[in-house]
C-alpha cells in the first residue's frame, strides 16, 4: 500500500517537473527553422530605437551595421568605400559636398532609394522631441544649430536635394573631416514612406522597416532576438553569401558567455578579460583593438589642479605598465588623447605613432614638481576626491591610482565609486576633483578626441579654456592639406597632454570576443572597432 | 466577512498610492539623466529633457504623473518612445508569470509529496534523506543554484540551454532554481504538521474505525496540516510572479525582473514607476486572496469575519 503510494507521488512529480514547462508561453526557437547560411549574435541588452533619428543605443548600432548603407564609409586602408552614394565633389573650401546616390540602390521592398530618404532621418533628427543623441553632428550644416533650438524654420536648413540622387550639403564652415560623420545614425536614410515619427513603431515593426543595405528586418522579439533576412534588392546582394542574422539580447557578459560554450550563439563581443585566459590559444578567442581611450579629467577650477607643475606632477606619478598588468591583459597603456589604435587616414599609421610620446612617466621628476608647486613630499596637498563608475575595471583602475599616488607622492586621493549613470551626471555637472572618462571614437578622425577638449565643447567637463589650443584645432577644421592637418592636429594633442596636462590618458582597450572558427569574412570597422558581419559566410 | 474584503481593498489602494509617491520622488533622486550617454552632448540633452518636461518643477511633474496614472495612463518609456508602458508589462508579466506559476506548482507538488514522505516512511534513511535535502535547498541561495545548475547542466554537459526561453526545456533550469527554496519551505512545513496532526485523538480514532491510510493522510490529516501551508505560500506566490531579478539575468528570460533592473541602470522614470505599481497592485491582491483563501479554509476565523460583518 504504502509503496504504492511512494510510487504514485513519485510518478506524479516526475511528470510535472519534466512537462512543468508547457504550461508557460512558448515561442519559436529562431535558429531552429532557418534554413541556409545563418549565424547568431549576442548582443547585450534591448536599449533605444532602430530609427536612426531617435534615440539610438546598443540595439541600433547592431541592427545599421548589417542592415543600413551609409553614403559611404571607409574600409580598413583608410580607402573610400562608395555604398549609397557612387560618386561626390567638394567645392575649394571644403564647404559645399555633393553627393550622387547610386541610381540602382533600392529599399528591402523594391522601392528606390532616394535623396529624400536622406532628408527624412535629417529633419526629423533635428525635433529634440525625437531625442537623437547625434543631433550635434548635423551642426555643421548650415542653420542646423539655430533650427535644433528652435531660432529658425526648416526650409532654412543648408540640405538640398535638387533631383532624387542629388544630395548637396552646405555648411556653415570648411570641414574636411565631413566625411567621417556621414557613418553616424543622422546622415544614414530612412525611407519617407513609412519612417515618419520616432514614436511611431515603424523601425521594430518588419512590415514597415525597410533597408536598404545587405540585410532587412524580418522579425523582432522585444527583450529576446531579433532576425535579419538577406535583401535581395541590395545592388551588391551577390557579395553576401549568409542567408540571416539572428541577434540574441543578453544582459550580462557572464551569460553570454555561458552561451556560446553552450552552442547556442556564434558571436560573443566584448566580454570580460578572464574569458582571455580561460580560451587562450583556442581558435574561438578573436581580440580586437577598441578604438577608444580612458583618461581622467582634472578640475581645473580647483585648487592645486589648476597648477600645470601639479597636473604634470601626477601624470609623471602614475605607472602604467603597472596599472594595466593588475587591471587586466585587456588593457594597454597610453599616453595620449587620441586612441592609440586610430589611424591617420592620410598616412595609413597610428596616429600617435606618428608624433613622439607626448611626455615620460617619472617620478622624480614628479616629486621636485610637486616641492616646486609648494607640496614637498606631499606636504599641505588638500585630499582629492576621484569619481569613477562602479565597473570593475574602473574600481581597480581606482585603487592602484591611489596606491601609486601615495606611495609616490605622499597625495591622498578618496575614492568614489558611482553607478554608471550617476557618474555621468557628476561628469556633466563639472563638481568634481578627478573624474573618470571614457571616448570610444564616432569616427575616424582624431578630431573625434581633439574637439572635446575644446573651450566651448560640451564634454570639455574640467573648465579647460585654451585660447591657444583652440586656435590649433579650429585651423585643422579648414586645413585641406592633409600633411599640414596631420601637423597641427598633434602640435593640439601635444599642448594639451604633453605640456598643459589636461588629462591623465590611462589606457586603451582591447575587445575580448569569442568567434564560431567556421565564420570567415568577418570584418572590423575601422572607425569605432565594431565587428561587421555584412560580407561573412560560414 | 464582504465589509472586510473592502477595508482590504482600500488599504490595498492606499499602500499603493504611497508606494507611487515614495517611488516617484526617490527615483528622480537618484543622480542621472534618462538621456545621458557616455556620447550624447549636454546641449543635446537638455533640449531633450525640455521636451519630456522634466525641466519643469518636481511637484508639478508629479501631479501631472497622478492625474495620467488615474486616467489609467502608465505612459511611455523613455528609452523607447514607441512603447507603451503598458505594452511593456503587457509583454514581459505573462513570460514572468509562466516561469512563476510553473515553480509555484512544482515547489507545491514536490514540497508536499516529500513532507508527506517524510512523515510517513518507516525507512530512517528516507526520512533523513529527505530532511537532508530540504535543509540543503533551503540553505543553497537560489543565485547560486542557478549558476551551479547552468554550470553543470548547460555549459559542462550541455543537456539543457542556457539562456532564453524559447522552448519547453528552456524551463527547466530556472524553475528548479526558484522552486528549491519554497518546495523546501513547504516540505517542512508539511512533514512538521503532518507529524502532529497524525498523532491527534481524530487519527486514532479513525484508524480504529477501520479507514485506510491513504485515506486517512489524504482526507483528513493533509487538509488540517495545510493551512500553514497555505499561509506561507501566499507571500511566495507574489514573489514568485513578480519575477525573480536574479534569475531573469542569469537565464536571460525576458520578464519583469530583467525589465525592472534595466529600466533602473536607464533612468526610465516611467517604466520604473510603472513596473512598481503593478507589481506592488500583484502582491497586494495575492496576499487579499490568501488571507481570504485561509478565513474560509478555516472554520474559526470564517466564524469571526462572519460575527464582525453582521
Amino acid at each position: 500500500m504504502k509503496k504504492r503510494i511512494t510510487a504514485a507521488i513519485l510518478t506524479l512529480t516526475l511528470t510535472l517537473l519534466c512537462t512543468g514547462g508547457l504550461s508557460g508561453c512558448v515561442t519559436a526557437d529562431p535558429a531552429a527553422d532557418a534554413q541556409g547560411k545563418n549565424i547568431t549574435v549576442a548582443i547585450s541588452s534591448d536599449t533605444g530605437t532602430m530609427d536612426p533619428a531617435g534615440s539610438i543605443a546598443l540595439t541600433y548600432l547592431a541592427y545599421s551595421v548589417s542592415a543600413l548603407d551609409e553614403l559611404l564609409t571607409y574600409d580598413e586602408n583608410g580607402e573610400i568605400e562608395y555604398r549609397a552614394a557612387e560618386s561626390y565633389e567638394v567645392n575649394d573650401d571644403s564647404t559645399v559636398w555633393t553627393f550622387h546616390l547610386r541610381e540602382d540602390a533600392l529599399w528591402s521592398d523594391g522601392s528606390p532609394v532616394t535623396s529624400s530618404d536622406f532628408m527624412n532621418t535629417i529633419r526629423r533628427a533635428l525635433d529634440p522631441a525625437s531625442g537623437s543623441g547625434y543631433a550635434n553632428y548635423l551642426f555643421p550644416i548650415e542653420n542646423a544649430e539655430a533650427i535644433y533650438n528652435g531660432e529658425a524654420d526648416m526650409e532654412t536648413l543648408g540640405v538640398e536635394t535638387p533631383d532624387d540622387h542629388t544630395l548637396v550639403f552646405s555648411l556653415t564652415e570648411p570641414c574636411v573631416y565631413f566625411l567621417d560623420l556621414l557613418r553616424l545614425p543622422v546622415y544614414t536614410p530612412s525611407s519617407s514612406q513609412y519612417a515618419d515619427s520616432v514614436d511611431s513603431g515603424w523601425d521594430k515593426d518588419p512590415s514597415t522597416s525597410l533597408s536598404n543595405g545587405p540585410f532587412y528586418l524580418a522579425e523582432y522579439v522585444p527583450e529576446q532576438y531579433f532576425v535579419l533576412q538577406k535583401n535581395d534588392h541590395y545592388w551588391n546582394a551577390d557579395a553576401v553569401n549568409l542567408d540571416s542574422i539572428t541577434y540574441r539580447f543578453f544582459d550580462d557578459t557572464q551569460s553570454m558567455a555561458n552561451a556560446y560554450e553552450a552552442g547556442e550563439v556564434d558571436v560573443a563581443t566584448s566580454l570580460s578579460s578572464t574569458v582571455m585566459e580561460a580560451y587562450e590559444g583556442s581558435e574561438d578567442l578573436y581580440v580586437t583593438d577598441q578604438i577608444a581611450t580612458r583618461y581622467i579629467y582634472m578640475n581645473l577650477n580647483v585648487e592645486p589642479l589648476n597648477d600645470v607643475r601639479v597636473r604634470e606632477a601626477v601624470n609623471l606619478a602614475i605607472n602604467r605598465e603597472e596599472l594595466c598588468q593588475i587591471v587586466g591583459n585587456d588593457t594597454e597603456p597610453t599616453y595620449n588623447l587620441v586612441a592609440k589604435y586610430m589611424k591617420n587616414k592620410a598616412t595609413g599609421e597610428y596616429f600617435v605613432d606618428e608624433a613622439g610620446q607626448p611626455f615620460e612617466e617619472d617620478v622624480a621628476r614628479a616629486q621636485e614638481l610637486l616641492a616646486e608647486a609648494g607640496y614637498p613630499n606631499g606636504e599641505g596637498f588638500p585630499e582629492l576626491t576621484y569619481n569613477y563608475p562602479t565597473l570593475e575595471m574602473d574600481s581597480d583602475t581606482a585603487q592602484v591610482i591611489q596606491e601609486q599616488l601615495k606611495e609616490n607622492l605622499n597625495i591622498t586621493i578618496n575614492l568614489e565609486a558611482q553607478e554608471l549613470q550617476a557618474n555621468y551626471s557628476t561628469r556633466y555637472s563639472g563638481e568634481f576633483d578627478l573624474c573618470r572618462m571614457n571616448w570610444t571614437a564616432d569616427f575616424a578622425d582624431p578630431y573625434t578626441y581633439l574637439s572635446m577638449l575644446l573651450s566651448n565643447s560640451t564634454y570639455n567637463c574640467s573648465g579647460i579654456n585654451d585660447p591657444e589650443y583652440d586656435a590649433l584645432v579650429g585651423a585643422s577644421n579648414s586645413e585641406s592639406d592633409p600633411g599640414k592637418r596631420s601637423e597641427l592636429l598633434h602640435q593640439a594633442e601635444q599642448l594639451a597632454v604633453g605640456e598643459q596636462f589636461y588629462i591623465i590618458p590611462l589606457f586603451a582597450m582591447k575587445s575580448v570576443n569569442l568567434v564560431n572558427p567556421d565564420i570567415t569574412g568577418i570584418r572590423q570597422i575601422p572607425a569605432s572597432g565594431a565587428l561587421e558581419y555584412r560580407y561573412a559566410d560560414i | 466577512m464582504l465589509r472586510y474584503t473592502w477595508k482590504r481593498i482600500l488599504t490595498g489602494i492606499i499602500s499603493l498610492f504611497v508606494l507611487v509617491t515614495v517611488t516617484f520622488f526617490l527615483v528622480r533622486i537618484i543622480p542621472g539623466s534618462p538621456f545621458q550617454r557616455g556620447g550624447v552632448s549636454g546641449q543635446v540633452v537638455e533640449a531633450i529633457e525640455q521636451e519630456y518636461g522634466l525641466d519643469e518643477p518636481l511637484l508639478a511633474q508629479y501631479i501631472h504623473y497622478i492625474r495620467n496614472i488615474l486616467g489609467g495612463d502608465l505612459g511611455i518609456s523613455y528609452q523607447d518612445p514607441a512603447a507603451n508602458v503598458a505594452d511593456v508589462i503587457a509583454r514581459a508579466w505573462p513570460v514572468t508569470a509562466s516561469v512563476g506559476i510553473t515553480a509555484l506548482a512544482v515547489s507545491i507538488i514536490a514540497g508536499t509529496a516529500a513532507g508527506i514522505l517524510r512523515s510517513v516512511s518507516r525507512r530512517r534513511p528516507v526520512r533523513e534523506f529527505i530532511s537532508a535535502a530540504g535543509m540543503m535547498s533551503a540553505g543553497i541561495p537560489s543565485f547560486a543554484a542557478a549558476v551551479l545548475l547552468l554550470l553543470v547542466f548547460s555549459v559542462k554537459l550541455k543537456w539543457l540551454p542556457a539562456s532564453g526561453l524559447l522552448t519547453p526545456a528552456h524551463y527547466i533550469l530556472p524553475v528548479t532554481a526558484l522552486s528549491l527554496y519554497p518546495a523546501a519551505m513547504v516540505s517542512r512545513l508539511v512533514g512538521n504538521t503532518l507529524d502532529a496532526e497524525l498523532k491527534k485523538d481524530y487519527v486514532v480514532f479513525a484508524r480504529a474505525k477501520g479507514l485506510g491510510e491513504k485515506r486517512i493522510i489524504f482526507t483528513h490529516a493533509l487538509k488540517n496540516a495545510y493551512l500553514p501551508v497555505l499561509n506561507y505560500i501566499g507571500p511566495a506566490s507574489a514573489s514568485l510572479l513578480t519575477g525573480s531579478f536574479v534569475i531573469e539575468s542569469i537565464f536571460t528570460i525576458p520578464g519583469l525582473g530583467r525589465e525592472f533592473v534595466g529600466s533602473i541602470t536607464n533612468r526610465d522614470y516611467t517604466l520604473i514607476l510603472g513596473l512598481t505599481v503593478f507589481m506592488g497592485a500583484v502582491v497586494i491582491l495575492v496576499n487579499l486572496v490568501t488571507d481570504l483563501l485561509c478565513a474560509w479554509l478555516d472554520p474559526r476565523t470564517r466564524r469571526a469575519y462572519r460575527g464582525e460583518g453582521a
